[in-house]
């Protein structure tokens, strides 16, 4: 194992995303899809995440994305770094601090705050974990906790 | 009890399910193709598929459909908090149970939040899989800060 990913302050990152339409859009196809769950792609009514006219309803400046897509380019993230076993035992938790519009720019990180013993042999490490933009300024927040 | 109604109707101590399902392979390979997680677990052969943790956003999704059929209500719903542990991998095939319980309705800087708990329940051998809280802000139009 990389003494680095259990190393308290090691910090990885994955490469900058802009955040699209496209890639709001596709959460907002996901959800009918994956309810019909026949194998074919489904729509649903206007939402704020890819309409602009209803976001604009509703008190926004135009679309935002879903938060869901940020903590999952976190949960992506962790599992660039401790690999799939993440996917069936961890914790994370996220916060929407700040909206993301289209095309701003995302950087998904995570920072080793510490690890301790887990039982089980197992060690548990955790991060915190965030998404910002490219000034640095925090959009998503929150903490994980990953098993060694 | 305000379930059978709109989701933004939902009160503290509605109870959402439960609902049973099974996990299918369609369902994990397009949830983690639409998030970019292009991972073998995600987006590999059948066997070799784990549900991504945070598909449990759409069980949510689901306890809404089957609790409240009216829809979202008048105005925008906006997640604030996503908080999931797991237990154990969630395989496809997989036989599960989703219930869901509104545990806080409660206002703040003049937005209406609202927070459902939920337990994912392996069907077949009993155990619990997932527990998830979510928190949204039921109606946005005066609100300036969460996503």
């Amino acid at each position: 194992m990389n003494a680095e990913i259990s190393k308290p302050g090691s910090e990885f990152a994955l490469a900058p995303r802009p955040m699209t339409r496209e890639r709001m859009r596709w959460y907002v196809d996901a959800q009918p899809t994956i309810a019909a769950d026949d194998g074919r792609i489904h729509t649903q009514e206007p939402t704020i995440h890819d309409d602009d006219d209803y976001a604009r309803r509703q008190g926004l400046p135009g679309i935002i994305a879903d938060g869901m897509i940020s903590t999952n380019w976190i949960l992506g993230l962790l599992i660039d770094v401790y690999g799939e076993g993440v996917a069936g035992r961890c914790r994370l938790r996220t916060k929407y601090v700040a909206p993301i519009y289209e095309d701003q720019t995302v950087i998904t990180r995570a920072r080793v705050v510490d690890v301790a013993p887990a039982g089980d042999g197992l060690r548990a490490c955790r991060l915190d974990v965030w998404c910002e933009d490219d000034t640095g300024t925090k959009l998503t927040v929150g903490e994980a906790t990953v098993y060694l | 009890m305000a379930t059978g109604g709109v989701v933004s109707d939902l009160d503290k101590g509605d109870v959402l399910g439960p609902v049973e399902y099974t996990l299918s392979p369609f369902v994990v390979r397009e949830y983690s193709h639409a998030v970019e997680m292009h991972h073998p677990c995600f987006q590999g052969r059948q066997g070799d598929l784990v549900m991504p943790p945070t598909l449990i956003h759409l069980d949510k999704l689901r306890l809404y459909r089957h609790a409240c059929p009216g829809g979202t209500g008048a105005s925008a719903r906006i997640h604030f908090e996503y908080d999931a542990e797991v237990f154990e991998a969630v395989r496809v095939g997989d036989r599960l149970s989703v219930r869901g319980e509104i545990t806080d309705r409660y206002a703040k800087n003049g937005r209406e939040y609202a927070v459902l708990e939920m337990k994912l329940t392996n069907v077949d051998t009993g155990r619990l899989v997932m527990r998830y809280l979510d928190r949204v802000i039921l109606a946005y139009r005066s609100a300036s800060r969460a996503a």
